[in-house]
């Protein structure tokens, strides 16, 4: 173990008290206004933190939720080890940067204002690509794919056939969901050997799940399902039998218990019908993998990795509780969706 | 401070009654379809709004679930991507409210232009929650359209019951008393006409005597 891991995974030990624990979630989830949420998340380490009075609320605490777990990230990333910061780096901003890139690229289909898509882009540097404002600002989507040539994301301009073709978005967000994992998958060799598996499992049950998602999506389409060679251009875990089973089947409790573990278990909602549940299964397994990656080996690559996947996760459960206080929603219909208050 | 009497002002002519009559006639023609449409109206209302309860019941159960739908989408996505990918819907619903009438009452009838078109690009939690959202969208613009048309139903039912009131107990009396007054006032008249002609016609005949 290289000096530089050592001090970071010590300092990801030392962060991990940083995070909020399940009762905390819960009392924060149980806040009937933004005031009270607000005064209960200054008594952890997010401190204070200011709202602007106009605007939509939630929106205004999902992005400080994003700026947070980004600078939490960052600060693991300059001190880590030159190969482990640039994996960590280029996993969470290629992610983010296809987040960023889908939301351009939506917006630019529909013909929303540019300043709208720049303020629902998540607050990161672009990362492989030259400007996000460029892109919004390119005259068509196409055009703003085109305008990639040269990136990494260079792959995305072939599936514009796709889209013509369907008059549709979805063949260029799926290329860019296999670019994500396909370049994840690349960078992976940066990483020793054995730090390779906890990232491998983590990314690839995250892809199977979004297959299989959409795949469930095109039943019932009849002769308006598109082809699954053209929907599915990588397979991981579950391979396209199992999704063209998965799109053609009546009986589709059947083919999930086919999959057998995790998959039944985080796919088991769709019998209820509950498909929003399955995303915070998929949390809670991941919180799970990154757990056990800890156990196996704590003083390694996944105690680091363990503290940016439940940062990451505390992140997308504030951001449900924010949205939920200021809707009014109960305390229960949002814990029902959140992954840390109900890891078990 | 001067009262003025219903009789104020009134011509206790011939012509003046007949003119009275006619519109008292007219009048009480014209309360009688008022209270025929008052009628219809408040059975209409009856009818319409356990219509509406039973409606608008089902609908509040149906919006519920699609409610607990876009709850569900917005906590685990997030609202900035539910917005992100509701914004890439390309047809928005578009409505044209056109006026129709009932029994003289106008009300607003809805009519869809466009309806939105999911074209699979939603995430599956939040297609689900649109589609939800979709499969109501006619049951709430009837229903809609349907309180809009039992609220000016109710008003216009208001309104008639008022001015056939007014009617009955102030506007008929009045010319009742009017016409009285005119009646009474001829027969006063055509009695002191009687009497002079009387005293008249004894008078030329102590001459003739």
């Amino acid at each position: 173990m290289s000096p530089g891991l050592s001090y970071v995974v010590i300092r990801s030990h030392a962060l991990l008290a940083d995070l909020l624990t399940p009762e905390q979630m819960r009392a924060l989830a149980g806040q009937e206004s933004l005031e009270g949420f607000v005064e209960i998340l200054a008594e952890t380490p997010y401190g204070h933190i200011a709202i602007e009075e106009e605007g939509d609320a939630s929106i205004a605490l999902e992005k400080v939720f994003y700026e947070k777990f980004i600078s939490r990230m960052m600060g693991i990333v300059d001190l880590a080890p030159i190969d482990i910061g640039d994996f960590l780096q280029s996993y969470y901003y290629i992610r983010f940067e296809v987040i960023n890139l889908k939301r351009i690229i939506r917006g630019k289909y529909s013909g929303l204002p540019g300043t709208d898509v720049l303020n629902s882009l998540i607050p990161i540097v672009p990362y492989r690509v030259k400007s996000y404002e460029e892109l919004v600002e390119a005259p068509t989507f196409e055009e703003a794919i085109r305008s990639l040539e040269g990136t990494p994301y260079a792959p995305l301009i072939s599936s514009l056939e796709l889209s013509e073709r369907y008059n549709a978005l979805w063949p260029v967000e799926i290329a860019l969901n296999h670019l994500n994992a396909s370049v994840i998958f690349k960078s992976l060799e940066h990483l020793p050997q054995s730090a390779r598996d906890i990232v491998r499992r983590i990314v690839q049950v995250e892809a199977d799940v979004e297959n299989f998602l959409v795949a469930v999506k095109q039943r019932g389409a009849g002769e308006r399902a598109h082809s699954a060679e053209e929907m599915f251009p990588a397979t991981y875990g579950i391979n396209l039998d199992k999704l063209r089973e998965a799109m053609e089947t009546d009986d589709i409790s059947a083919v999930i218990r086919g999959l057998g573990h995790p998959y039944d278990e985080i796919l088991a909602p769709i019998y209820e019908g509950d498909v929003a549940l399955i995303r915070s299964r998929l949390r809670q397994h991941i919180y799970k993998v990154a757990k056990r990656g800890r156990i196996a080996n704590d003083f390694g690559f996944n105690a680091v990795m363990a503290y940016l996947v439940f940062s990451e996760i505390e992140k997308d459960d504030l951001v449900g509780i924010g949205w939920g206080i200021t809707q009014g929603i109960t305390s229960e219909d949002i814990l029902n969706y959140l992954a840390i208050p109900n890891f078990v | 401070m001067i009262a003025l009497s219903v009789t104020t002002g009134v011509r206790p002519t011939k012509g003046y009654l007949m003119e009275m009559k006619r519109r008292i006639g007219f009048i009480e023609r014209g309360t009688e379809f008022l209270k025929l449409k008052r009628d219809h109206l408040a059975k209409e209302l009856t009818s319409s709004i356990d219509v509406l309860k039973g409606r608008r019941s089902r609908l509040l159960e149906n919006l519920r679930v699609a409610y607990r739908a876009v709850t569900a989408a917005n906590i685990s996505l997030g609202p900035i991507e539910v917005r992100s990918q509701a914004s890439s819907l390309k047809t928005g619903l578009k409505l044209e409210v056109l006026p129709r009438a009932v029994m003289g009452v106008r009300y607003p009838f809805i009519k869809v232009e466009t309806e939105p078109q999911i074209t699979g690009e939603l995430d599956i939690t939040l297609s689900e929650a649109a589609e939800k959202v979709l499969s109501i969208l006619d049951d709430i613009l009837q229903l809609a359209e349907f309180e809009a048309r039992v609220e000016r139903i109710a008003d216009e039912l208001g309104k008639t019951n008022r001015k056939v009131n007014a009617l009955e107990n102030t506007i008929i009396p009045s010319y009742r008393r009017v016409i009285k007054f005119i009646e009474d006032k001829l027969d006063e008249e055509s009695l002191e006409e009687l009497v002079r002609m009387k005293l008249i016609g004894g008078a030329l005949a102590r001459r003739r005597e």
